[in-house]
């Protein structure tokens, strides 16, 4: 999906035209510009434009029925999992599911599964000004994971993915989330309250990347096998394997 | 004319060599209701989704299928997708949105239909259907009756000229599936569609077909009208002979030059034309005898509720169940049969009154799919066993009481649904339990799971293992129960050994004794109604 | 309030309203700004849920916005007026100003997505991309059908192992966490391969032809033309202002706001019939579909 529909003319143009609207905004408000809240416009132009772009992406695939299914399964897997774990609060699947789906479907399908978790949570938590930084933090954690382990010829080692499950929740996650936070807020822009809010996150943000690595060292296993089963039986998100 | 035309069809699954389906050759015209049965993994779905390209499976295919005249593979993929109607089992999995407007409206933005045009059918069928109260609810807040129609509904606004149905009733209890068929017959005589419909269920089913094709491994055995087929399967006892009518068993095993029967009504008048001479009174039902000894479920003066100062669910309930016996409850929904099921395994608490379970018990849950973790049967019962030893000893023990043993290698979602509810039968009696709690067990087997099912039931109680099961399913519960309970309003209406039991009720009993009431009181299976009357004739 | 004829309006509105409400809110740092959106937002809140309003503000909003002021002065230390000293750290009027009105900011922020996820439902919110992006809003779509499912579903797993005599929420920690896996990989091999139903059901029902269309069950009645030129109108005036410069304010190196003028006022005005809107609307539709309050 990465090759086909990266090279669609239609595709091209409209991104194109979204990733310079977030510079263009950037100066816009530079000249007008009110203290450092300019830096909250401008991040959330650019979070727009990503989001939008991999949303277009997805439309331009004119997925199909199976593929449409498994995402949606997927996401609602992340959002609903957390159900399975009401005795354990704090327990939250949405990260491993997210990097699984990374790793067995591309990160593109990572990103996709990312965001919407984040935001169909929030229909059922309610929305918050959080709410963008949320979506492209799950995203990027998907599509990194995408990124970093799709191409192994072999299955990721369960060690790495662990790792690399505990860095980006901790780092990616919480970072762009607090860094949010940091922004609406309207602290100044200093390094001292970057890490004031990030300090006042910590004990949440260790917890969900224990949570997300526990989960991937239990879960890694038998979820890509399953994904693997209904790859080899159903013909799923198999044009991108055919092309590459 | 002609809405399906099958010139000596064969199919044959990509990667396999047996055909699934040889040699077929029939036609569906015109507005025709057809039946389509046979017994599980006859060939009778691969046939129907043939007839939808877009769900048909892969593999190989010789002959011909006409649509309207021209081959179906020719037919441009709109009118495939709006012309055929198809509907599947399972009434939560077919469902795709979350509104139900959105349900109805789903095939229609498939098709590319105008917002105001799709507004106009969407009304028009929601009226049909008389469901114009749900259109602005949640898809989640129906229940499976309800989905399953609104399944229908949704079909049907694309106004299709033929409606396939591949066991639509099989997860439905009993009044919501006459519903469903209901409406299915609503739309064959008040709008004309044809329908082919796959169904276990022949009693309701067989007096509403104009015609019905019998499968066998594969190839059409019979096709015909439905008295004709019946008595051509009664004939050559073929094992679906025992999912016909009851009326029509009964006459079948009887004999006789009148035509056979397909309802109760005509059963009724049937009988009573065999019976002219010699017709005897009706006897009393007989008082039933007080159980001795140990029970294995004692609650008295039980209470629940699931909230606090929410309705009672369960009311006053005494229920005393013996060992080594099948005990059903049957009764209807929102009676408090699975909450009384839920109470006896600990799974809830009564807040007032005292229940006392003699030994370990386990629960098989209604849909087997909740236990299901493993990639393969055999690595999935393991699992329950954990590090035991002779585990594997252990499991092939439990599969050949369940005949699984050939199917240890498969994974537990490639098995049939009759199947599947045998694997987590296996899982649960693993856990070794003294009392086994099941939640409609029966449901969507066909006639011929049943018998094994029942079987396999036998040998458990001879080894120990009492029983108590919920159900609908009058005819097996009065086939293989040995007390019955009957439920209303969280509370016992009626309860005793099975067959004084059915005896004693009027409505909320089996068709052979509501067809041979009027002449013996103890007759409750199809077989005790043949065995009184040739007791007889001598 | 006994009806809230401002739900009922077309989404496309709904969303343009709370968009263009919340960013002001973000992002106009100036007092009586600050003080109109606080004002309106409470206010409609509480109109929509008292109490549950009232026990968000006194538990979450209120000590947010304490937390707030109290540390912007403690950790910015520009401005020039100096109040006092803590640990030879300036504590200075401009960042407590600041302080406050961040807090206030906030506030209003949070209030305003209170009063929007009373308003605008998931199905609202899916069927904006309807036309502009449809695979997406189905997918959205699916997922909100899927997740009630999937909770039940979790809670029947749940309870089947119960019945197996292998309880969930009882054990150590580790048990408790080791069961909610088998529970979640349970509900994963469901999941997956029941979704193969749903997809065929889709295609069953021509999913994938070519020329899909979207449904709008929201029709774009000539109410909702006027009432979206009205809130047009507002929101432009009020951009027009901040392009003036009217609603800027510059807190450091000290407090400057723009001189006050007839212009400022007609703004002030505009910015809170913008904010009153959802109540001015519904006390119009009150009086004169309702009959009077």
């Amino acid at each position: 999906m990465r090759k086909n529909s990266g090279l669609r003319p239609g595709f091209s143009v409209l991104s194109v035209v979204l990733l310079l609207l977030a510079p263009a905004a950037a100066i816009l408000y530079g000249v007008y510009g009110l203290d450092n809240r300019k830096y909250l416009l401008v991040s959330l132009v650019i979070l727009a434009c990503a989001i939008l772009s991999f949303f277009l992406l997805f439309e331009q695939r004119k997925p199909p029925a199976r593929d449409l299914v498994t995402l949606a399964v997927l996401c609602s897997i992340a959002v609903a999992g957390r159900a399975a774990f009401f005795m354990l609060p704090q327990f939250k699947p949405v990260a491993a599911v997210v990097i699984l789906t990374g790793v067995c479907l591309g990160g593109q399908a990572g990103f996709l599964v990312g965001a919407v978790s984040a935001l169909v949570s929030n229909f059922f938590f309610g929305q918050g000004p959080n709410t963008p930084f949320q979506m492209f933090a799950f995203g990027l954690v998907g599509l990194l994971a995408g990124l970093f382990f799709r191409h192994a010829r072999r299955k990721p080692k369960k060690l790495f993915l662990c790792v690399y499950g505990t860095l980006s929740v901790f780092i990616l996650y919480g970072g762009v989330v607090n860094g949010g936070t940091l922004l609406i807020s309207g602290l100044p822009l200093t390094p001292v309250s970057y890490l004031t809010v990030c300090a006042s996150g910590i004990p949440f943000d260790l917890t969900h990347a224990a949570a997300t690595a526990f989960f991937l060292f239990v879960l890694s296993g038998p979820m890509m096998e399953k994904m693997e089963r209904m790859k080899r039986k159903y013909g799923l998100m198999q044009r991108d394997d055919d092309s590459e | 004319m002609a809405v399906f035309k099958l010139e000596d069809f064969s199919f044959t699954y990509a990667g396999e060599t047996n055909p699934a389906l040889h040699d077929i050759s029939f036609s569906v015209t015109e507005g025709e209701f057809l039946l389509l049965c046979g017994l599980s993994g006859c060939g009778k779905t691969t046939l129907l989704r043939q007839l939808k390209p877009a769900i048909a499976p892969r593999g190989r295919r010789t002959g011909e299928i006409l649509f309207n005249g021209q081959p179906l593979r020719l037919a441009p993929p709109r009118s495939q997708a709006a012309e055929i109607g198809y509907v599947m089992q399972s009434p939560e999995e077919q469902a795709v949105t979350d509104k139900v407007w959105h349900e109805l409206a789903f095939g229609l933005e498939n098709l590319g239909l105008e917002s105001r045009a799709i507004r106009l059918r969407t009304a028009e069928m929601a009226s049909f259907f008389g469901i114009q109260d749900w259109f602005e609810r949640d898809v989640s807040s129906l229940s499976g009756g309800q989905k399953q129609l609104l399944n229908l509904a949704a079909v049907m606004a694309m106004q299709p000229k033929v409606l396939l149905l591949d066991e639509p009733t099989s997860q439905l209890d009993p009044i919501a599936a006459a519903d469903f068929l209901a409406a299915v017959k609503k739309i064959n005589v008040e709008l004309g569609v044809a329908v082919m419909m796959v169904e276990q269920r022949l009693q309701e089913v067989f007096p509403l077909a104009d015609r019905v094709a019998v499968m066998d491994r594969g190839a059409i055995l019979i096709d015909a009208a439905p008295r004709n087929a019946g008595l051509k399967l009664m004939q050559t006892h073929h094992p679906m002979a025992r999912a016909l009518p009851s009326a029509m068993q009964i006459a079948g095993a009887l004999g006789g030059d009148s035509p056979l029967p397909l309802t109760v009504r005509e059963g009724r008048r049937w009988l009573r034309g065999f019976l002219r001479d010699g017709a005897p009174a009706r006897e009393k039902p007989e008082q039933e005898s007080k159980e001795e000894g140990e029970p294995a479920v004692l609650m008295k003066d039980c209470w629940f509720a699931y909230e606090k100062n929410g309705t009672d669910i369960i009311r006053d309930l005494s229920l005393r169940i013996p060992k080594q016996k099948l005990f059903c409850i049957l009764g209807g929904n929102g009676t408090g049969k699975t909450t009384a099921l839920r109470l006896m395994a600990g799974l809830q608490k009564p807040y007032r009154g005292k229940i006392r379970v003699s030994g370990k018990v386990a629960v098989l849950p209604q849909n087997p799919q909740t236990l299901f973790l493993k990639s393969t049967l055999a690595a999935d019962l393991a699992d329950m066993l954990g590090f035991a030893e002779n585990r594997d000893a252990k499991v092939k023990e439990i599969a050949e009481l369940t005949e699984l043993t050939a199917l240890l290698g498969r994974h537990p979602y490639d098995l049939s649904g009759g199947e599947q509810q045998r694997a987590a039968l296996a899982k649960v009696l693993l856990t070794q339990p003294d009392l086994l709690l099941m939640d409609e067990p029966t449901k969507g087997l066909d006639a011929h799971f049943k018998i094994r099912f029942s079987e396999i039931l036998r040998t458990l109680m001879r080894r120990g293992v009492s029983i108590v099961m919920v159900s609908h399913d009058i005819e097996f519960c009065a086939e293989n129960a040995d007390l019955c309970a009957l439920f209303f309003n969280g509370n016992v209406a009626a309860q005793g050994r099975a067959c004084p039991f059915f005896a004693g009720n009027s409505f909320y009993t089996t068709a052979a004794n509501r067809i041979s009431r009027e002449w013996f009181a103890q007759a409750v299976t199809n077989g005790d109604v043949v065995e009184q009357c040739e007791k007889i004739q001598g | 309030m006994k009806t809230n004829d401002f739900a009922k309006l077309h989404p496309v509105i709904l969303f343009t309203y709370f968009t263009a409400v919340i960013l002001f809110s973000m992002f106009f740092m100036h007092p009586v700004f600050l003080a109109i959106s606080f004002f309106c937002g409470f206010l409609w809140a509480v109109s929509l849920a008292p109490r549950e309003t009232l026990r968000f503000t006194l538990k979450c909003i209120l000590p947010l916005a304490v937390l707030m002021t109290v540390i912007n002065p403690m950790i910015n230390h520009a401005g020039l007026t100096v109040l006092l000293y803590v640990n030879d750290r300036p504590i200075t009027l401009e960042a407590c100003a600041y302080g406050a009105a961040s807090a206030a900011m906030f506030s209003s922020v949070l209030l305003w997505f209170s009063c929007s996820n009373r308003i605008m439902t998931a199905e609202k919110f899916i069927s904006l991309f309807g036309r502009a992006a449809p695979s997406f809003s189905l997918l959205l779509s699916m997922v909100m059908r899927f997740v009630p499912r999937f909770k039940a579903q979790t809670r029947a797993i749940a309870e089947a192992q119960d019945g197996l005599g292998r309880g969930v929420d009882s054990g150590s920690l580790p048990t408790r966490a080791k069961n909610g896996m088998k529970i979640l990989s349970i509900l994963t091999t469901w999941a997956l391969e029941n979704g193969v139903i749903t997809a065929d059901s889709m295609r069953a029902r021509g999913y994938g032809l070519p020329g899909r269309g979207r449904f709008q069950i929201y029709r774009f009645d000539s109410r909702d033309k006027w009432m979206l030129t009205i809130l047009s109108a507002l929101i432009f005036a009020v951009l027009f202002g901040f392009i003036k410069g009217e609603n800027s304010i510059r807190y450091f190196p000290f407090l400057s706001l723009p001189p006050f003028s007839p212009f400022s006022f007609f703004l002030y005005i505009c910015y809170f019939l913008l904010c009153s809107y959802p109540m001015l609307f519904n006390a119009v539709c009150e009086v004169k579909y309702h009959g009077g309050f």
